[in-house]
C-alpha cells in the first residue's frame, strides 16, 4: 500500500532529510515512524501525500508510482490519503460539521449523503453532539478528534498523521492513538509519526525508527494491544 | 462499536479514474461555489457596496457618453439636405433676373436641380419655423434675399466655387462642408468614447482583480487546507471566479440604474429640445437587448478579472 524504494530527499538548502530509505507497508497495516526531531519523520509523511517529491528513489502509494503523477494528478492522490496534523488545521470560521464535510464537498458528494457520512465520522470520534460548535470552542483533544474525523470521512485507503498527540496530555494522547488503531482494524493503512517512543511501544504496532534520515530500526514490540 | 466501524470500511483501493466526477457532483460543486461566494460578498456589506459603486460608475460613464453620441448622430442626420448648395443672391435682385439665373444653372451638366426660394417664401418659412412671427411683424420690409437651392450632380466643389465667384451671388452656403465637419467631430468623439470605455473597463478589471486578490490573501489558510485535502485547482479557484461574476453582474445592474437616473433627470430638457426641432428626432435610451449586452459584458469582465487574479495569486500546493 505504501512502499519506499531507496528514497532520498535533499532540500534546496542542501539538507539531506532522508537517504536510502526503503520499507513497505501492506494494505491494512499500521506503523509508527519515530525518531528525534529532524530525523525525517515529517518529510517521510509529506512524500506519501505528495506535498514533496523525492530527489531520488521511488515512492508508491495505493498502487501508484508517485513519480509518474503529473501536476494535474496531485489532487487525486491527496484525496486518497487522509491527513491529520499536529496543529489540526481546522478552519476556524466554520462549524465542526462544515470542517468535517470539506473533503466530501471537494469530492462532490451529494448533500444528503454528505450529512450522513459527516455524522458517522463525528460519531466515531465521539463528537456527534458538537457538530454545530465552532472549533475554537473545543478543547485541544476534541479539536484533534475533529481533525481525525475530517481525515477519515471520505474513507481514504491511507491515513497518515504527523505528531497527532504532540499537543496533548498523556491520557488524551493514548485515546487518540487508540482511535488510529480502530481505523486500522477496518482495513485502513495507517502511518503515524510520533517522537513519543513509550506511547508508540505500548501500542504494539510496527515501529520504524529514523535517525538523520536513515532507517535504523524496524521492529514489532512484543506486547500487543494498547 | 465494531459494527459502527464496519460501516466505514474503505472502498477497495482501485485507482480512481480521471474525470470520474458525475454530472451531479459537478452541479453540487458549482452550487456550493455559487452560494458560498454570494455569502462572502454579503458577509462584508460595506466593502462590497463600495467596490460595486466604483465598478458601477466606471461602467456607466462610457455608456452615458456613447448614448449621448448616438443621439447626437440621430440629430445630425435629420438636419439639412445632404450636399445641397444654397446660393443667397444679392438683396434687391429682381424676380426675372433670379429666374434667368436659375435657368442658366439648370442648363449646366453638373447641376441636377435648382429650387428657387423667393424672399416672400423665405419670410413665410421663417415665420413658421422660428416662432419669431411677432417680431417679424415689426419689420416693414422683407430683409431676406432670394435663395437658389442647387442640387449638384457629381463633385460639388467647383460648382460651389463658381457660384461664390458670381457677382450676382452674395453668399454661398455649402451644407456638405459643415456636415463633413460635424461628422468628423462625431467620429472623433465616438473614438474617444471607445477609448474611454476601454480604459474604464480596464479599471473595472483591475478593481475586481484587486478585490479578489485581497480575498485570496485573506483566505490563504482555507486555500492551503483545501489543497491538502485534495481539492483540484479548479475547485479552489471557482468560488473566487463566482465572486468576480457577482461583482461584474451587480456592477452592470448598478450602471444601468445610474443611466436610468440620468435619463429621468434629462427627460424634461430633452423634451424641450426635441420640441424645438419639431420632433424631427426622438431621443432614445438603451433597448432591452443593449441592457442585456451590458449585463453580459460586465459579468464577463468580472469573471475575467477574478480569473486573472486567481491564476496569479493562488499558489497551487505544488510539491518540490
Amino acid at each position: 500500500m505504501i512502499a519506499f524504494d531507496r528514497v532520498g530527499k535533499r532540500y534546496p538548502n542542501g539538507f539531506d532529510a532522508l537517504s536510502e530509505l526503503s520499507f513497505a507497508l501492506d494494505a491494512g497495516e499500521m506503523a509508527f515512524v519515530t525518531g528525534h526531531s529532524g530525523a525525517g519523520k515529517s518529510t517521510l509523511l509529506r512524500l506519501v501525500a505528495l506535498l514533496e517529491r523525492p530527489t531520488r528513489g521511488q515512492v508508491t502509494v495505493n498502487g501508484r508510482n508517485l513519480g509518474a503523477v503529473r501536476r494535474r494528478g496531485i489532487a487525486r492522490v491527496r484525496r486518497g490519503v487522509g491527513m491529520v496534523f499536529q496543529d489540526h488545521r481546522l478552519l476556524l470560521d466554520r462549524s465542526v460539521f462544515d470542517n468535517v464535510a470539506l473533503p466530501l464537498v471537494i469530492a462532490g458528494v451529494p448533500r444528503e449523503e454528505m450529512a450522513k457520512r459527516v455524522r458517522a465520522a463525528l460519531d466515531k470520534v465521539g463528537l456527534l453532539e458538537r457538530e454545530k460548535s465552532a472549533p475554537s470552542m473545543l478543547s485541544a483533544g476534541e479539536q484533534q478528534r475533529v481533525g481525525i474525523a475530517r481525515a477519515i470521512v471520505a474513507k481514504p485507503p491511507v491515513l497518515i498523521a504527523d505528531e497527532p498527540t504532540g499537543n496533548l496530555d498523556p491520557q488524551l494522547a493514548a485515546e487518540i492513538m487508540g482511535l488510529f488503531g480502530e481505523f486500522q482494524q477496518v482495513g485502513t493503512t495507517v502511518l503515524v509519526a510520533s517522537h513519543d517512543l513509550p506511547l508508540v511501544k505500548r501500542m504494539g504496532k510496527r515501529v520504524l525508527v529514523l535517525d538523520h534520515g536513515r532507517l535504523i530500526d524496524d521492529f514489532q514490540p512484543r506486547n500487543t494491544g494498547p | 462499536m465494531n459494527r459502527r466501524i464496519e460501516k466505514n470500511r474503505p472502498k477497495p483501493a482501485a485507482p480512481e479514474p480521471r474525470g470520474n466526477f458525475s454530472l451531479r457532483a459537478w452541479r453540487e460543486q458549482h452550487l456550493y461555489s455559487l452560494f458560498s461566494s454570494l455569502g462572502r460578498l454579503a458577509a462584508r456589506p460595506w466593502a462590497t457596496a463600495l467596490t460595486l459603486a466604483v465598478l458601477g460608475f466606471a461602467l456607466a460613464l462610457p455608456l452615458l457618453f456613447w448614448l449621448l453620441l448616438d443621439n447626437a448622430r440621430g440629430l445630425a442626420g435629420n438636419v439639412g439636405e445632404a450636399g445641397a448648395i444654397s446660393a443667397f443672391l444679392k438683396p434687391g435682385t429682381d424676380v426675372t433676373a433670379v429666374q434667368a439665373f436659375a435657368a442658366r444653372l439648370r442648363a449646366r451638366a453638373d447641376v441636377a436641380a435648382v429650387t428657387v426660394k423667393t424672399p416672400e417664401q423665405g419670410l413665410d418659412e421663417f415665420r413658421e419655423r422660428s416662432g419669431f412671427a411677432d417680431a417679424l411683424k415689426v419689420l416693414h420690409y422683407n430683409p431676406l434675399p432670394a435663395v437658389l437651392i442647387v442640387d449638384p450632380r457629381g463633385d460639388p466643389g467647383p460648382l460651389a466655387a463658381q457660384l461664390r465667384a458670381d457677382p450676382a451671388v452674395d453668399q454661398v452656403q455649402y451644407d456638405a462642408q459643415w456636415r463633413q465637419r460635424l461628422n468628423a467631430i462625431l467620429v472623433l468623439a465616438l473614438r474617444g468614447a471607445q477609448v474611454l470605455a476601454g480604459l474604464l473597463a480596464l479599471a473595472a478589471l483591475l478593481v475586481i482583480g484587486n478585490t479578489v486578490r485581497q480575498d485570496i490573501a485573506g483566505r490563504s489558510e482555507e486555500i492551503a487546507v483545501m489543497q491538502l485535502l485534495g481539492a483540484e485547482a479548479g475547485f479552489v479557484r471557482r468560488p473566487f471566479l463566482y465572486s468576480g461574476f457577482w461583482y461584474g453582474t451587480f456592477a452592470g445592474v448598478l450602471s444601468l440604474m445610474l443611466i436610468g437616473i440620468v435619463q429621468v433627470i434629462l427627460a424634461a430638457p430633452l423634451a424641450r429640445l426635441t420640441a424645438a426641432y419639431d420632433h424631427a428626432f426622438a431621443a432614445h435610451g438603451l433597448g432591452i437587448a443593449q441592457m442585456l449586452a451590458v449585463l453580459a459584458a460586465s459579468a464577463a469582465l468580472g469573471w475575467l478579472g477574478a480569473f486573472l487574479a486567481a491564476s496569479r495569486h493562488i499558489v497551487l500546493g505544488q510539491p518540490r
